[in-house]
């Protein structure tokens, strides 16, 4: 049987666990192929996927591609920088 | 030139010695470009185009990205050059053919080079054929064909 978990604080937990995002933004130089190619390559998503991604930027200006710890997602900008692709990083929506 | 098909794991191609001319003097010319932003201190004035090429991380927090910028625009530009060294090396009139690691090269170097041209014509929206320059707005959509070209080429 279980014992009671002595208080926590809930949000301070959780806080901890607000994975961070990488975002790639739309640019008017990149061809759509080449975007699709680097986000199957890099990321190994589906061609599907991958194409599904690269039409969110397209339309809506931008798309998470990523989440997780901070340096790995700074990891992804870097890698999508030596792409020609444009990519931030920032916290996840809580 | 005769555009790219796949032949085994290599691409290959056809250029004309005009067509060769002009690309590796563009390549030349990108290469120094990134290269000088590496000399240059961080106080210097940069060309536009590095904007793009070497762009920010964290564009809401000036200290998140100095810190990025530090750790990792030695190592990007570097890979930049060696990339646009790689299409130099290769390029040349006539048939052109190019390893797996040769097209992944050319791929991002296509692409910078891309990025500087549509800075020095103004390209800022999706479907905007830029204007000045007559010689570049000709090539930029030339260069798009040559990537696009290689793409196709890869997926064949």
């Amino acid at each position: 049987m279980a014992q009671t978990a002595p208080e926590t604080d809930l949000e301070q937990t959780l806080s901890w666990e607000t994975p961070w995002v990488t975002i790639v933004w739309n640019d008017p130089v990149n061809l759509q192929q080449y975007v699709t190619w680097v986000f199957a390559t890099y990321f190994g998503y589906s061609p599907a996927e991958a194409e599904r991604l690269m039409l969110l930027v397209h339309h809506e200006g931008k798309a998470v591609v990523a989440t997780g710890e901070r340096s790995d997602m700074e990891r992804h900008a870097e890698a999508m920088h030596d792409y020609g692709l444009w990519a931030t990083v920032e916290r996840g929506a809580s | 030139m005769i555009p790219w098909s796949r032949d085994g794991l290599e691409l290959v191609a056809r250029f004309t010695r005009v067509e060769a001319t002009v690309l590796a003097d563009l390549v030349e010319q990108s290469l120094r470009i990134i290269d000088d932003s590496v000399s240059a201190g961080p106080h210097s004035p940069r060309d536009p185009a590095l904007a793009r090429l070497l762009p920010t991380a964290y564009p809401d927090d000036d200290a998140a990205a100095e810190a990025f910028r530090s750790s990792t625009e030695g190592g990007l530009a570097a890979r930049k050059v060696a990339n646009a060294q790689i299409v130099l090396n290769t390029l040349h009139a006539g048939t052109v053919r190019l390893t797996p690691t040769d097209v992944q090269a050319w791929l991002r170097a296509l692409t910078d080079l891309r990025l500087i041209i549509a800075t020095r014509l103004g390209i800022e929206h999706d479907d905007d054929p830029g204007h000045g320059d007559e010689f570049l707005a000709e090539v930029y959509p030339w260069l798009g064909y040559l990537q696009g070209s290689m793409l196709e080429a890869m997926e064949a």
